[in-house]
């Protein structure tokens, strides 16, 4: 094609190296320093682990702290178009806009409250469906069978889908006239439904499309978890002669937490923050379909409330911090003990002491 | 022998299934292809549509008329094949780069039990829940303070960054699957730590490494936000910015845009299905290995 | 033949570079200028803004262009973003109401000292007593097009678009059909029913008026009561059912004429939208067009290289040019009175519609009022809300947002 020539690879192929090139430069001086600080110097215990995360660490730490910092400044203004080179901050300012939060539209009707119930039953829906199906599709795919290769390629098809081109998928096939759903409904003499204007199918539309979106995922984790539990279980508990359902929830679901705990927290964080769904599902901008993000993308950009939406994305970035705080306690989650990792207590292996 | 009970050979191993049932099985599973697979299909027949209409009562994956002319004018009227070459090695290079950093790391959670770690742990997840569109405008100044704008140096940074704390919980899950007493009588034959992990560990690792490349090249190869961020240069696009110049305010070409849309989830697809084998071994959160 | 047009062409040049207010000379140094534009390549118009960018730099190599396109929205937000950050381009090009929030910003410049306007129609990028934007085409209007297959001419009010609708609307086809979903299609009805959005100060939202009320009803009558439109229908929805003549005639804007000739070739005819029968008042589409909107930052040599390319870009030739390639009405007065503009059936039908037609408010509190219409547009076509409630919580939301820009 007329842009892409030699030359121009060339180019961006000389341009990456050389920041490859900074990069490694940028990690060897790193581990350099650290080595002789935190060995040499300090005589460390924890000097080698240190070293091993340092390079993401300071990655990260450059990659979030700046832009969380400058939003928690922006939080405590009144920036908006009219302030928008010289806007105030103050810590009254902040205040105002903690309250504006949970007290005035956070779109132009909808309040903080039913967005935030919303966005949980949204979450709560998702997760119990990603999880059940998933399940299920594991365990039909947890046998040895012909075209088990075939099954598991084609459902892992949504996932590997790029978002866009689903999110363009489903949206057609909600439409009104041509939508497969609606061609289907009056071909077997039901009503079309108004899956665009009508409220209650909006919301019914990005359930199904993110459902078909999340199962893959969930349902090949599960098949990992499924396909690791030894059979000698399930030999011992036939000659005990417990009963099928028994068999499954005191053999399989406990032994699977551990897989499901990780999958359920990350679904669970994932679907609440989930952008690309509600956005691109809910074409006619109903209030009504707004989750949490979509209704703080809509505050930030469409009304360019940059102070209020900076403070109202530190409450939702707080909430869903607390929900997954709660969740980890309840099912007694910790993340540095994963399944099978008693003896991860005895790590040290000798010259560490 | 005692007869299996149903609900054993159910759950497990089909040790005896009944003709029956294993048609059933069958039966739900290609339902649930066909559903998998028929939005895709759609967007694949609109491409071959002739007349630029995006929509049809017909619901033919073939429709009448077919032609591939979508493609051919994608390729050759536009900077498709640009767009897909700035994708494709930008998301090589920093799927690369994210591996090497995260599997570093996450052999540092793993082993250690060093102060912080479960806060760091937590910190890492605590990443993922941050509303994405928020740090848009920071991003930007931030950007262009530090001359990044327009450069591929800016997008290989963030793209390698932002890629990190997903990788770690994979690979930190699956070293942990992974004995310590290996690496152990490595280092009792002599082998220092980090070569008890060079030699033993990562080798074991494949899978998992292999899983966190794919889903490092996945991401990097759908992201958006930043890449509009970064790059204001026509020649400097990627497939998700470049698509969206097919987008018009209201008309689209929808037969190019379709076609364009198959073509780019075409690599992604190639590279799901070669490690497929290892999704299912690779992607362990935490496993019951004992 | 040959030499004429040359010389036509050089006095032309010649004539465009002398109406250039202050005689504005490009300047001799290299100067790059970074130019966003919202015009799409789908509709041809970023071919356009390319191809004239280029013969400005065959005219003047030491100026040179980068021209990036950017999707609406995203150019608003970019543009500001880029403008905080201190990188904005040196140029835009872009919808009049992309004014508004930019002007409010304090990040564009105002255009009223540096171009001689009277030369151009009135600017809807005007807010105040500043001009924010230069016209480059007129329009982006909504117009009725229809198949002249299927109906031979436009109804004239909307007493025979009901009763000429009712036969056309059978075995699956439709009489009518619009874009449902966004209140750009509501507002020319709303002048009909002798409505408008704002106040005479122009800031003032009014949109719970007895002529909101009727337009509402009407517009759900004619899908509900008169049953001639679909239930629902967004914009790929309306394009393609005209395309495929399933519907007999369409409510689209002068983006679309390029596509349509193609499609329907002669078939396609081009009307006013029928008069209004209980007014007796035409309906009255917002007309807006193109503009040229200089950031705040661009100064000294980039600042004459711009104003001069403006120059260029909206000489009669270009402007012609324009006319003939995207089929839009253009800006320059002189050029309106063109014979291709003239007789060109397209041209012709849309400048019709065009001088019924009112200009898009542009000031920044307009989005309020667009925010304000559209859920309840849509609740009021799905049959979820009455007229009446739907137009008071219209106003109470277009309140409500004004005071969060305040």
């Amino acid at each position: 094609m007329k842009s892409l020539t030699p030359d121009v690879m060339v180019t961006s192929l000389g341009q990456v190296g050389g920041i490859l090139a900074v990069i490694v430069v940028a990690v060897v001086v790193l581990e350099l320093i650290l080595y002789f600080l935190l060995k040499k110097i300090l005589h460390y215990r924890y000097a080698l682990p240190f070293m091993l995360i340092a390079p993401g660490l300071v990655g990260l730490i450059l990659l979030n702290v700046y832009p969380i910092a400058y939003e928690l400044y922006i939080a405590f203004s009144n920036m908006n178009l009219l302030r928008f080179r010289n806007p105030s901050h103050s810590l009254a300012i902040g205040w105002e806009n903690l309250k504006s939060v949970f007290t005035a539209p956070v779109l132009k009707q909808q309040y903080f409250f039913p967005v935030f119930l919303r966005t949980m039953l949204w979450t709560g829906i998702q997760v119990f469906f990603h999880v059940s199906l998933g399940l299920f599709l594991a365990i039909l795919l947890n046998r040895p069978m012909k075209l088990r290769g075939l099954y598991r390629t084609l459902l892992v098809v949504p996932w590997a889908l790029p978002q866009v081109v689903a999110s363009l998928a489903w949206r057609g096939e909600f439409n009104f006239e041509y939508g497969f759903l609606n061609v289907m409904l009056t071909r077997i003499g039901l009503q079309a439904i108004q899956w665009k204007s009508n409220p209650f199918w909006n919301f019914t539309a990005m359930n199904i499309t993110n459902i078909w979106l999340g199962v893959p995922f969930m349902a090949v984790i599960l098949l990992g978890g499924l396909q690791s539990l030894s059979k000698s279980y399930y030999e011992a508990a036939e000659m005990d002669g417990a009963r099928p359902w028994k068999q499954f929830s005191s053999i399989t679901l406990p032994l699977i937490k551990p897989i499901m705990t990780p999958a359920i927290v990350l679904g669970v964080i994932w679907t609440f923050n989930n952008f690309n769904v509600p956005f691109f599902i809910n074409e006619n901008n109903l209030e009504t379909s707004d989750i949490l993000v979509t209704a703080l993308f809509r505050a930030a950009f469409d009304f360019n409330r940059y102070g209020f939406s900076a403070m109202f994305a530190m409450v939702i970035f707080l909430i869903l911090f607390g929900i997954t705080i709660v969740y980890m306690k309840a099912v007694s989650f910790s993340p540095s003990a994963l399944a099978g990792s008693k003896a991860r207590e005895t790590l040290t292996v000798g010259e560490e002491k | 022998m005692k007869t299996k009970s149903r609900f054993y050979r159910f759950f497990n191993r089909s040790v005896g299934d009944s003709p029956a049932k294993r048609v059933v099985i069958h039966f739900v599973l290609i339902i649930a292809c066909i559903i998998s697979i028929y939005p895709a299909l759609r967007v694949f027949s609109v491409s071959i549509r002739p007349g630029n209409r995006v929509l049809s009562t017909d619901l033919a994956i073939i429709p009448a008329g077919a032609t591939f002319e979508a493609y051919a004018s994608v390729v050759r009227d536009k900077d498709f094949l640009l767009w897909i070459w700035n994708s494709f090695f930008i998301t090589i290079t920093t799927s690369a780069i994210g591996v090497i950093i995260a599997s570093t790391s996450a052999y540092g959670f793993s082993r250690w039990s060093f102060p912080g770690r479960n806060a760091g742990l937590i910190a890492l997840l605590m990443t993922q829940m941050i509303p994405a569109p928020m740090l848009m405008i920071p991003l930007y100044i931030l950007a262009y303070k530090l001359g990044l704008i327009n450069t591929w140096r800016g997008l290989v940074i963030a793209y390698s960054v932002s890629t990190i704390p997903f990788s770690i919980w994979i690979l930190k899950g699956y070293y942990d699957t992974i004995p310590i007493e290996l690496e152990q009588s490595a280092m009792i034959d002599g082998a220092s730590r980090m070569g008890a992990f060079y030699r033993i560990v990562l080798p074991l690792s494949a899978p998992s490494l292999a899983i966190a490349f794919l889903f490092n090249f996945t991401s990097a190869w759908n992201e958006f936000l930043l890449a509009r961020i970064m790059l204001q240069k026509k020649e400097m696009l990627t497939w998700t910015l470049g698509l969206r110049q097919i987008q018009g305010q209201f008309q689209t070409q929808w037969a190019e845009f379709s076609a364009a849309a198959i073509m780019i989830s075409v690599p992604v697809m190639i590279l799901f299905f070669l490690s497929s084998k290892w999704l299912v071994s690779g992607l362990t959160l935490g496993s019951v290995k004992e | 033949m040959k030499k004429w047009v040359c010389v036509f062409l050089a006095l032309a040049v010649l004539a465009g570079g002398l109406f250039a207010k202050g005689g504005v000379e490009a300047p001799k140094g290299p100067v790059k200028i970074a130019l966003w534009t919202q015009e799409g390549e789908s509709e041809g118009s970023f071919q356009f803004v390319k191809k004239l960018a280029d013969a400005y730099t065959a005219l003047y190599p030491n100026i040179t262009f980068d021209v990036l396109n950017k999707e609406t929205e995203a150019l608003r937000q970019d543009f500001l973003a880029a403008s905080l950050a201190g990188s904005a381009p040196d140029l835009v090009l872009t919808v009049n109401d992309h004014a508004g929030p930019f002007s409010v910003a304090d990040v564009i410049q105002p255009v009223d000292s540096l171009f001689d306007l009277k030369l151009y129609l009135p600017s809807a990028a005007a807010i105040g007593s500043k001009t924010w934007g230069v016209p480059v085409s007129s329009g982006n209007h909504l117009m009725l097009l229809f198949n002249k297959d299927m109906v031979k001419t436009a109804p004239k009010d909307t007493d025979e678009l009901i009763s000429v609708g009712k036969t056309l609307t059978t075995g699956g086809k439709y009489a009518i059909v619009w874009n449902q979903t966004e209140p750009f299609w509501l507002v020319p009805w709303l002048g009909g029913f002798g409505g408008s959005v704002f106040d005479k100060d122009g800031v003032t939202p009014t949109l719970n008026t007895k002529a909101m009320v009727d337009t509402l009803q009407f517009l759900y009558d004619l899908k509900s009561k008169y049953a001639i439109t679909p239930k629902e229908a967004d914009y790929a929805t309306m394009d393609t059912l005209f395309k495929e003549g399933k519907s007999a005639m369409l409510i689209n804007g002068d983006w679309s004429l390029g596509d349509y000739s193609k499609a329907l070739g002669d078939k396609l005819g081009i009307a006013p939208i029928p008069m209004v029968s209980a007014t007796k008042k035409w309906p009255a589409p917002y007309t807006s067009g193109k503009y040229f909107m200089i950031p705040k930052s661009v100064t000294g040599d980039t600042l004459k290289a711009v104003v001069a390319f403006i120059n260029f870009y909206t000489n009669y030739e270009n402007q012609i040019d324009m006319a003939k390639t995207l089929s839009r009405l253009p800006a320059l007065r002189k050029a309106t009175a063109d014979e291709y503009v003239k007789n060109n059936p397209v041209l012709r039908g849309s400048t019709s519609q065009l001088v019924l037609g009112t200009p898009m408010p542009a000031a920044l509190e307009m989005r309020c009022n667009w925010d304000a219409m559209k859920p309840e547009l849509n609740a009021v076509l799905a049959g979820t809300k009455s007229a009446a409630d739907a137009a008071k919580a219209m106003q109470d939301a277009a309140v409500a947002c004004l005071k969060t820009i305040q």
